[in-house]
């Protein structure tokens, strides 16, 4: 039984974000304002939820006509996965912008990019998911402009890069097959592949293109020079869905390469050692992002740089779960698309709260934050977890079934990536909670109160699907299983269970509550604890008084910084920085050379021209 | 329905373990003492250690998460135990595979500096910056290793693992497994915390790091929760390369030989600094977990 008729759902899924966000916009009162956020950030979860049976008997199409072009849209099983995602992304994201946000311009952008990246996700050709892609791409562009005018342009100019490589690949594929619907340009490409008709350069072309368009988004290495920038200089509300949400879409694109293109691409560059080798590529550069980002990620000092990056890194576990191209790597891809977006958006939000109700985002400025925002704190809790991969959390089932899959894949070397990527989340991570949450409270937080209701719901929203699909894994991995119609993951709801291995999430919760009873125990045994000051404390046998800091804030990886010595001196963002400098000089060559002012050199102009064109013939 | 017979076995292993991580924690010191001519503490010294730690009339506390960590550290390291099939006892082994226990025996590392951190404390802070770079150090060759086996042996089932080994001869029999049992060799070093790898508590250096603040009955979750996990380190190293144990005796004698050669390797190797921890995980014990993911293809 549906509660919506199949023909609403997609129409409200789009316009309700987006016509609410105008109106807040428009009406700017505080309060109405708010409301009409609330209800353009949840109307999309409460119809992407009742659409869930529908979805599950058949696709929902829908047909928009706008005379020149035709836009399609279609929520099949796949497309409603990655808007649930986003829609429940944005639900939380709304709560967090009532309480950080207090203007109409910021309502009017953030719910236009939650309409496109629902529509990005629900377009079914390349005209619609074009369009919805340069929305998405223009407001989260607007939201980054008001804050930080270099972040906003740089942002700007990659996604420009990309979407006109996106362009011009959807050209060339149009020019071949004709078509522009997804159904068509698949059955095209098809159909081109195997009578040979399409040579192998112009696959590699479109695949290159497609990769840098989708990589842009996703932050794959080396396109990621953005994110870092456009992540923390937005308001941090906003970012639970940039980075949750947002950069899904190119994840989503990744995901499209194989629905559309897969057989001429396998047809194009063939197999590397047994292994598909378009997606060989992309898990290599899956892994590369892990690892590349980790590390950044740990030597950062700046909450919101240290977030940024950690939400490239994770983006990589997901590309490069895609680019192992197996039936589990897709499941533990998709199932790291959900768990990355509730750890990351929970992260972005308490992030929020924290500059809401500090104003301070250095490490070097925070410090024993725990005390005055517990609940908070108790949130950054269950996003550190999961997103360290601690079980029982989302974020270990979805990377346990990654581990699985790209160790099954006989892919060692990017199993070792991951490895390794786990271990640098888990450091900074941690470096998150000593700098921010724990040590001596400089004296300036002394009054700072915990974050404001709106804000906590919208963390709770987050928390609960990080324990929920955290201990019930099987609630996803069922439904992913309905995504490809195959079982690819087995086992029950509480249980994953893949041809070598298994993972009963339960069990671990029930042991680790049970080990902890026997922990709790012997603690309640032992003698009655005496609460101290943190100044209390071991300081080589000297005493202690608050004038001294005795957390350590700034440079807290500088061992690390050290051995990595000369690889962090090759920088991407250098690179870009110089060759748009290149650039910007070359354009002050060409307008200072021609442009010269000199009526003489415009005549020589003239001449040139003429002589150019007797040459040819013309004259 | 519930299996009473597992509950009991679990509670009986979880009683042995303790003791047993107990003792060998004794033989760690006697053997460190025979080692430098000395005759050393009996082999129940650290439970008695723990006994009179737990005794203490008082203890201080800087608040609930520094309560919290210890046992959260100590919890992790039973649940982990239980998932580990040791010896003929299968307990919860069909639950969880490799990568599961691997990360469950992780966990309480990260309950110990939860704690450690929110005592404000610099020498523990200095001793979780260790911690976590000796992880992230480590965890490349930890992980090569890992793939390796799983890739020969075709599961991640520990009892499988094991049982693949009782037909087809012990992993380190295996030369490209031999590789990499001398790559988790190494790094197992570390996960001891034993020297050359001792980075985190390094007494001298930092008292004793995370573990500074600690006194009466949290040192003494901190000494049982060391004992368990020496326990289950062991064990889990056994069933990978050694071809596990069909009973109590045989698994003992094998966790004798894990543990002698990092007693032995620890006593006659001073500390690393971090940086040259990570420069020299990072360089052979890589290389080599290389090779035996690239033979074992």
């Amino acid at each position: 039984m549906s509660f919506i008729p199949a023909d609403y759902v997609i129409p409200l899924l789009l316009f309700v974000p987006a016509v609410s966000g105008v109106l807040a916009w428009a009406i700017n009162v505080k309060g109405i304002r708010e409301l009409l956020g609330l209800i353009g950030g949840i109307t999309p979860l409460a119809v992407i939820a009742l659409a869930y049976n529908t979805v599950l008997n058949g696709p929902i199409n829908y047909t928009l006509d706008a005379r020149v072009f035709t836009l399609t849209f279609h929520l099949s099983t796949l497309t409603w996965y990655f808007a649930a995602v986003a829609a429940l992304v944005a639900s939380a994201m709304v709560f967090g912008m009532v309480s950080t946000s207090g203007s109409g311009y910021d309502w009017m952008f953030t719910l236009m990019s939650v309409t496109g990246v629902l529509g990005v996700f629900v377009a079914n050709d390349f005209i619609a998911f074009f369009l919805f892609w340069e929305l998405m791409t223009f407001a989260s562009f607007m939201m980054v402009l008001k804050r930080n005018r270099h972040a906003s342009l740089k942002y700007f100019v990659l996604s420009i890069i990309g979407a006109y490589s996106m362009i011009l690949a959807i050209a060339m594929i149009y020019a071949k097959t004709g078509a522009l619907d997804f159904a068509g340009v698949r059955q095209g490409m098809y159909l081109l592949t195997a009578t040979h008709r399409i040579s192998n350069a112009y696959v590699d072309t479109i695949y290159v293109l497609f990769l840098v368009a989708f990589g842009v988004k996703a932050g794959v290495w080396p396109l990621h020079v953005w994110a870092p920038d456009a992540y923390s200089e937005t308001d941090q509300s906003y970012t639970t869905f940039f980075s949750g949400a947002l950069s899904k879409a190119g994840v989503y694109g990744f995901l499209l390469l194989y629905l559309l293109i897969g057989v001429s691409l396998y047809q194009a560059i063939g197999t590397f050692h047994g292994h598909i080798g378009f997606a060989y590529i992309m898990a290599w550069l899956g892994a590369i992002t892990v690892v590349v980002a980790s590390f950044l990620a740990v030597l950062q000092e700046d909450i919101r740089k240290l977030f940024a990056y950690s939400s490239i890194g994770q983006v990589g576990y997901i590309i490069l779960a895609f680019g192992l191209g197996t039936g589990l790597g897709f499941a533990g891809g998709l199932f790291h698309v959900l768990s990355h977006a509730v750890f990351k958006g929970l992260f972005w939000l308490v992030t929020a709260a924290i500059i809401l109700r500090t104003g301070k985002t250095e490490f070097k400025d925070l410090g024993g934050l725990a005390e005055k925002m517990p609940y908070t704190f108790a949130m950054a809790l269950i996003a550190v977890l999961s997103l360290a991969g601690i079980p029982p959390m989302a974020g270990f089932a979805s990377k346990w079934l990654i581990y699985e899959a790209a160790i099954s894949a006989h892919m060692p070397l990017v199993a070792g990536a991951i490895f390794l990527g786990s271990a640098l989340a888990f450091a900074y991570v941690v470096r998150f909670l000593y700098a921010v949450w724990f040590g001596q409270r400089p004296s300036d937080l002394e009054d700072v109160q915990e974050a404001p209701l709106p804000l906590l719901v919208g963390m709770t929203i987050l928390a609960i699907p990080n324990i929920v699909f955290g201990i019930a894994p099987g609630l996803v991995a069922n439904y992913i299983n309905k995504i490809f119609e195959t079982d690819i993951v087995g086992g029950n709801y509480y249980k994953l269970t893949t041809p070598s291995g298994t993972y009963n999430a339960l069990t671990v919760t029930l042991l680790l509550i049970v080990g902890l009873a026997i922990a709790g125990l012997v603690y309640l045994y032992g003698a009655r604890a005496r609460k101290i000051p943190v100044t209390d404390t071991y300081q080589s046998g000297n005493p202690v008084t608050n004038e001294f800091n005795l957390t350590i804030r700034k440079n807290f990886y500088l061992p690390l910084k050290e051995a990595l010595g000369s690889w962090l001196k090759v920088s991407f963002d250098r690179f870009y920085e110089r060759l748009a400098n290149l650039f910007e000089d070359f354009g002050d060559w060409l307008r200072e050379g021609f442009y010269n002012g000199n009526v003489q050199s415009y005549a020589w102009y003239l001449a040139i021209i003429l002589l150019v064109l007797a040459l040819w013939g013309v004259l | 329905m519930i299996d009473w017979k597992l509950i009991l076995e679990a509670i009986g292993i979880l009683i042995y373990a303790t003791f047993m991580g107990f003792i060998f924690m004794g033989i760690e010191r006697k053997a460190m003492a025979r080692i430098q001519r000395r005759v050393g503490p009996p082999l129940w010294q650290p439970l008695i250690d723990t006994l009179k730690l737990l005794g203490k009339k008082e203890s201080v506390s800087h608040g609930f998460i520094y309560d919290f960590g210890p046992i959260f550290a100590l919890g992790a390291t039973i649940a982990a135990l239980l998932f580990i099939p040791i010896a003929n006892f299968q307990l919860f082994s069909s639950n969880a595979d490799l990568i599961v226990v691997a990360y469950l025996l992780e966990v309480p590392m990260l309950g110990i500096m939860l704690g450690a951190m929110s005592s404000g404390n610099p020498f523990s802070g200095l001793g979780v910056q260790r911690g976590l770079l000796t992880m992230v150090a480590m965890q490349l060759p930890y992980g090569l290793a890992v793939i390796a086996l799983v890739q020969h042996w075709g599961t991640f089932m520990l009892s499988e693992i094991v049982s693949e080994q009782q037909m087809h001869g012990w992993s380190i029999t295996v030369p490209a497994l031999l590789l990499a049992f001398i790559v988790f060799d190494i790094v197992f070093q570390a996960m001891l915390g034993l020297e050359p790898f001792d980075i985190v508590p390094a007494p001298a250096e930092i008292s004793m790091g995370p573990m500074v603040e600690y006194g009466g009955k949290h040192a003494a979750i901190l000494f049982t929760q060391h004992a368990i996990q020496l326990f289950a380190e062991t064990t889990f190293f056994t069933i990978l390369f050694l071809g596990g144990a069909s009973n109590l005796l045989t698994l003992f004698l094998k966790q004798l030989a894990v543990l002698f050669i990092s007693i032995f390797i620890a006593s006659i190797y001073p500390r690393f600094t971090i940086d040259q921890a990570a420069k020299f995980f990072w360089k052979w014990p890589t290389i080599i977990g290389i090779i035996a993911v690239l033979l074992t293809m």
